[in-house]
């Protein structure tokens, strides 16, 4: 039996007036899964996010959410959380009430302690939102999202704002979800969020996705580094590259395990101490720095 | 619907610039109208005092409350807010306005019984009921609309102050002058076919004919009004 993926996207254009905000981009996100859409700034992510919660029309293609249209608010709705951007909250109303609000229009059933306590908000229960700081306001909008544990849940920068602690509650929060079988699609501006966190990573630039796959797909496209530099007098090492202007070397290499070797076995061989020494993996700050370096991929054929 | 009437209510009560600018400056108007019933009769007629009363609270209760809230609930991303639950958007713009709608017309009913009882009642009430009706669904969508173009609270008290004292001033012109001269342009005007109407509904002598006549115009301005709602109500801010 072949399960509907959570959400289906095929094909999908997203145009204002001449700016093609999205072009043909084709992705699915399967059921259980925790999916993080990357990208630049105006890369088109929000545009393609708020299709799939049904914000906004799509100029061109097909959207399923959960096997259905995400128009149909009364079908889709009940089954996910969104967690907006930008809160939207009425500052007039207290967190209790704008949880008791938004959670019974959800058409899901929860208990407002509940949730109150998943975000650590239970003392701020008759608090206006007015007087909420941002990072608050951010929990009590996860908190809204996460009313009625929804099969599909919408993270829009989910942690901006907030401090260490109420980041670490709200990933254990978000894993809880995870181990009761929620989807989970994420953006966030925390690349190392996205690699803890992600299975799979779509990266968005200028309208269609410019990698798609788990992190180690995608970090596994660019080289690992290592990094050290020698003291004076030292005899110099046998790698292609000499020492940048600060005097440091950095090997870029696909072979990291073997070259980090043989460059211990020559630091060893000729008793030099590596100042500095770093090895690592690719990062996914890497693969975003090289976007802009690549050329444009051909369109795919329509 | 009524759980975002209701939340929409205590956003109301809790705002003290909404609550006295739009609500108790209206029947304080009105009171003065009341107090002053004599005079205004005899520039107008006991009619047109009903009129303006009427005019008075949904130009300033409900049209203004209804542009200035539902700008600030869209500054505040409310209504996207709203628009991410199972809510569809008919019972989102219902509950949002239910609650100034009703406020508006309890208004209305308490202020023109006093009216009634320390005058001569209205000649119709069926006939007022209606011209009351039509009024309020015309003032209601022309706030949707005007909310449209408005963006922000602050905003508000700029956007909506052409048509809440345009209507006003129909309804004073119509009411004193009647309707024997420029006959075709004064009914015409928003607001101009519903205060003759209910100016006839409260004096009585006009025929009925005449009276659901009146209708056409009036109920003409409803259809306008949704029309311009539906095509300018927006959800969510400009970025």
């Amino acid at each position: 039996m072949t399960t509907t993926p959570a959400i289906d996207i095929d094909r999908l254009n997203i145009t204002y007036g001449d700016f093609h905000a999205v072009k043909n981009l084709s992705f699915q996100v399967e059921q259980g899964e925790l999916y993080a859409l990357l990208g630049t700034n105006g890369a088109g992510k929000t545009s393609t996010l708020e299709v799939v919660e049904g914000h906004r029309k799509a100029s061109s293609g097909t959207v399923r959410v959960l096997g259905k249209s995400p128009g149909d608010r009364r079908a889709v709705r009940p089954r996910m959380g969104i967690m907006l951007q930008e809160s939207g909250f009425s500052p007039d109303l207290t967190v209790a009430e704008s949880i008791r609000l938004i959670g019974r229009l959800s058409g899901r059933t929860d208990s407002e302690r509940r949730v109150l306590g998943v975000v650590d908000l239970t003392g701020k229960a008759d608090t206006r939102v007015s007087q909420l700081s941002g990072g608050e306001k951010r929990r009590l909008d996860f908190a809204t999202a996460v009313y009625g544990r929804p099969e599909l849940i919408f993270l829009d920068e989910p942690t901006t704002g907030l401090d260490i602690q109420s980041r670490d509650a709200l990933w254990d929060a978000v894993e809880q979800l995870r181990h009761d079988g929620s989807t989970v699609v994420l953006t966030t501006h925390y690349l190392e969020e996205a690699q803890q966190r992600a299975d799979r990573i779509g990266l968005m630039h200028r309208g269609t996705f410019r990698h798609e796959g788990t992190v180690a797909e995608l970090t596994r496209t660019l080289p690992a580094a290592i990094q050290f530099s020698l003291p004076p007098g030292a005899p110099a090492p046998l790698v292609q590259a000499g020492p940048g202007p600060d005097g440091s070397y950095l090997i870029e290499t696909f072979e990291l395990q073997s070259d980090l070797k043989q460059l211990l076995d020559w630091a060893h061989a000729h008793e030099v101490e590596l100042l500095g020494l770093s090895a690592a993996p690719t990062r996914l700050d890497d693969v975003f720095r090289a976007i802009d370096a690549e050329p444009v991929p051909a369109a795919p054929a329509a | 619907m009524f759980s975002i009437a209701r939340s929409e209510l205590t956003q109301i009560f809790r705002n003290r610039a909404v609550l006295i600018t739009s609500l108790i400056m209206p029947v304080a108007a009105a009171a003065f109208f009341i107090r002053f019933r004599e005079t205004f009769g005899q520039i107008g007629s006991l009619g047109y005092v009903g009129a303006v009363i009427v005019f008075t609270i949904a130009a300033f209760s409900l049209y203004a409350t209804t542009v200035t809230t539902l700008a600030a609930r869209r500054q505040d991303l409310f209504l996207k807010r709203l628009r991410s639950t199972a809510a569809s958007d008919a019972s989102i713009l219902t509950g949002l306005v239910l609650p100034v709608t009703v406020i508006s017309a309890v208004q209305v009913g308490v202020i023109l019984g006093v009216f009634a009882v320390l005058s001569d009642g209205p000649a119709d009430v069926p006939l007022l009921v209606l011209g009351v009706v039509a009024t309020f669904v015309m003032m209601l969508a022309l706030g949707l609309a005007t909310a449209g173009i408005t963006n922000s609270p602050e905003h508000a008290q700029v956007t909506s102050l052409p048509l809440s004292l345009g209507v006003v001033a129909v309804t004073s012109w119509v009411g004193i002058t009647g309707t024997q001269d420029l006959t075709l342009l004064k009914r015409l005007l928003p607001g101009g076919a519903a205060t003759e109407l209910i100016v006839n509904a409260w004096n009585g002598g006009a025929p009925l004919g005449d009276s659901l006549v009146l209708l056409a115009p009036t109920l003409a301005w409803v259809v306008v009004a949704v029309a311009l709602a539906l095509r300018m109500f927006r959800w969510e801010p400009r970025h």
